[in-house]
């Protein structure tokens, strides 16, 4: 039962991400719903955390989508999830409007992540123009989504504690 | 789950995460079975609920096109218009070329690619994420399809498969620069290998072409179908848009744009034909 939740929540995203997310073309770029998963946990439960959660729902879009290799986005996630949560440790403020500037810089930092990644492993990547408009897309749309993802990150995965602080949704 | 503040342990488990990665993927293109079956397994449970959410999500993806991209069709649409009128009158001119070479073709007993068997699949998934580059289609090893066979449209080649199951199968489109094919030049005879760019770019030929042959813009390019090719002879790829040296002074190289739109595809047919082990 403790991994229901997590594994549900997986699910759903994996299934938006390829279906209404592929369906919907914004200058020529998807948003990427599945890289906000890694990023909630990293901001809500820390750099290891994100790590893990990126790692696990990266593995799981790796096994659906067919055009890159196994590994490929679960590689991506983890290494996005520990920056947003090592990015994150360092934020002393609580305001709603960081986790919103943090999974914009994040997504777009993720969206960078995965073109390294695929530049190193012989993925075609456009490293151009393109990149920049895929990698503003998927910024806004999941600074747009950060806080309700938020919500469901700490339903799936409850926190007990941040920074010896009890944390409460 | 606990959560640690230790430094020490959350690098410990990147690094263990990221090595579990790094495994995964270069199994992968080792070509490791395990990892292919679980892809497959996944993928074939996964399929009836993609294709239901798939069905439930569509209108608003298309409400989304519809409304964002509504100039685009209307200017598209009016271009198809002239474009349908100039095709209808050609092809009055060519049937009557089709019909001689047909007859020539019978009597040297070569095979064209409009006669090899085919299956006609619908495509079911562009690429799901930003870095893919490839389709997805109906039809799998059920009908016959196997990895490599060439897939085409009514307006010339699209790509390959590169994976299939029994009931699925996946194309990496000539856009993708992996993919490489011989080609001739209908007019001068030359060969010489095409490979893509990327996604949205013209097809490029860099290599092959002498610098003295002449090589008119809008010359047609198709398949050499030459020994050991990965394509049968004879299939329409595009017309040169572009021709200019190369830095070297040594060759010509060619932009080739594509004649089927690679980004609009739906239904498609794959030959039954596999190229020479």
């Amino acid at each position: 039962m403790r991994f229901a939740r997590p594994a549900f929540v997986v699910f759903v995203l994996v299934t938006l991400q390829t279906t209404l997310l592929a369906d919907i073309d914004v200058f020529g770029a998807r948003g990427d719903i599945v890289m906000l998963l890694p990023i909630a946990a990293g901001i809500a439960g820390g750099r290891e955390r994100g790590a893990i959660v990126g790692f696990i729902a990266g593995f799981a879009l790796d096994l659906v989508v067919h055009g890159t290799p196994t590994g490929f986005f679960a590689l991506g996630y983890t290494l996005v999830g520990y920056f947003v949560g090592m990015v994150q440790a360092g934020v002393l403020r609580a305001a709603w409007w960081i986790p919103v500037l943090t999974a914009l810089g994040g997504s777009a930092l993720g969206v960078l992540t995965l073109a390294i990644v695929g530049k190193f492993i012989g993925l075609e990547v456009p490293f151009d123009r393109k990149l920049v408009t895929i990698a503003l897309v998927v910024a806004v749309l999941n600074a747009m989504l950060v806080l309700p993802m938020m919500r469901v990150t700490r339903w799936a995965l409850p926190v007990t504690s941040r920074g010896g602080r009890l944390v409460t949704s | 789950m606990a959560l640690s503040r230790r430094p020490g342990r959350s690098r410990f488990t990147l690094a263990l995460l990221l090595l579990t990665s790094i495994t995964v993927l270069t199994l992968d293109f080792r070509g490791s079975s395990a990892i292919h079956s679980l892809r497959n397994a996944v993928s074939s449970a996964f399929s009836p609920v993609r294709d239901t959410a798939g069905s439930v999500f569509s209108p608003v993806g298309d409400a989304w096109n519809g409304l964002f991209h509504y100039h685009d069709v209307k200017k598209e649409n009016d271009q198809l218009r002239a474009q349908v009128e100039a095709l209808q009158g050609q092809a009055a001119v060519n049937a009557d070329a089709k019909k001689q070479y047909d007859a020539l073709a019978q009597l040297d007993g070569i095979t064209q690619f409009t006669q090899l068997p085919s299956v006609t699949a619908q495509v079911i998934a562009g690429p799901l994420t930003n870095f893919e580059h490839t389709i997805e289609l109906d039809r799998g090893t059920a009908k016959g399809i196997k990895i490599g066979m060439p897939v085409v449209t009514g307006a010339g080649l699209i790509g390959r498969v590169t994976d299939v199951q029994s009931n699925r199968s996946v194309i990496k489109l000539m856009t993708d620069p992996d993919l490489v094919a011989g080609v001739r030049l209908v007019s001068s005879g030359e060969t010489a290998l095409v490979h893509g760019q990327g996604d949205g770019k013209p097809l490029v030929v860099d290599e092959g072409i002498d610098p003295k042959v002449k090589v008119a813009t809008d010359e047609m390019v198709t398949t050499s179908g030459e020994d050991r090719a990965v394509f049968p002879g004879g299939i329409p790829i595009g017309r040169v848009s572009k021709t200019e040296l190369s830095a070297d002074q040594l060759t010509q190289v060619l932009t080739v744009t594509p004649l089927a739109d690679l980004g609009r595809l739906t239904f498609v047919k794959v030959l039954l034909w596999e190229p020479p082990k």
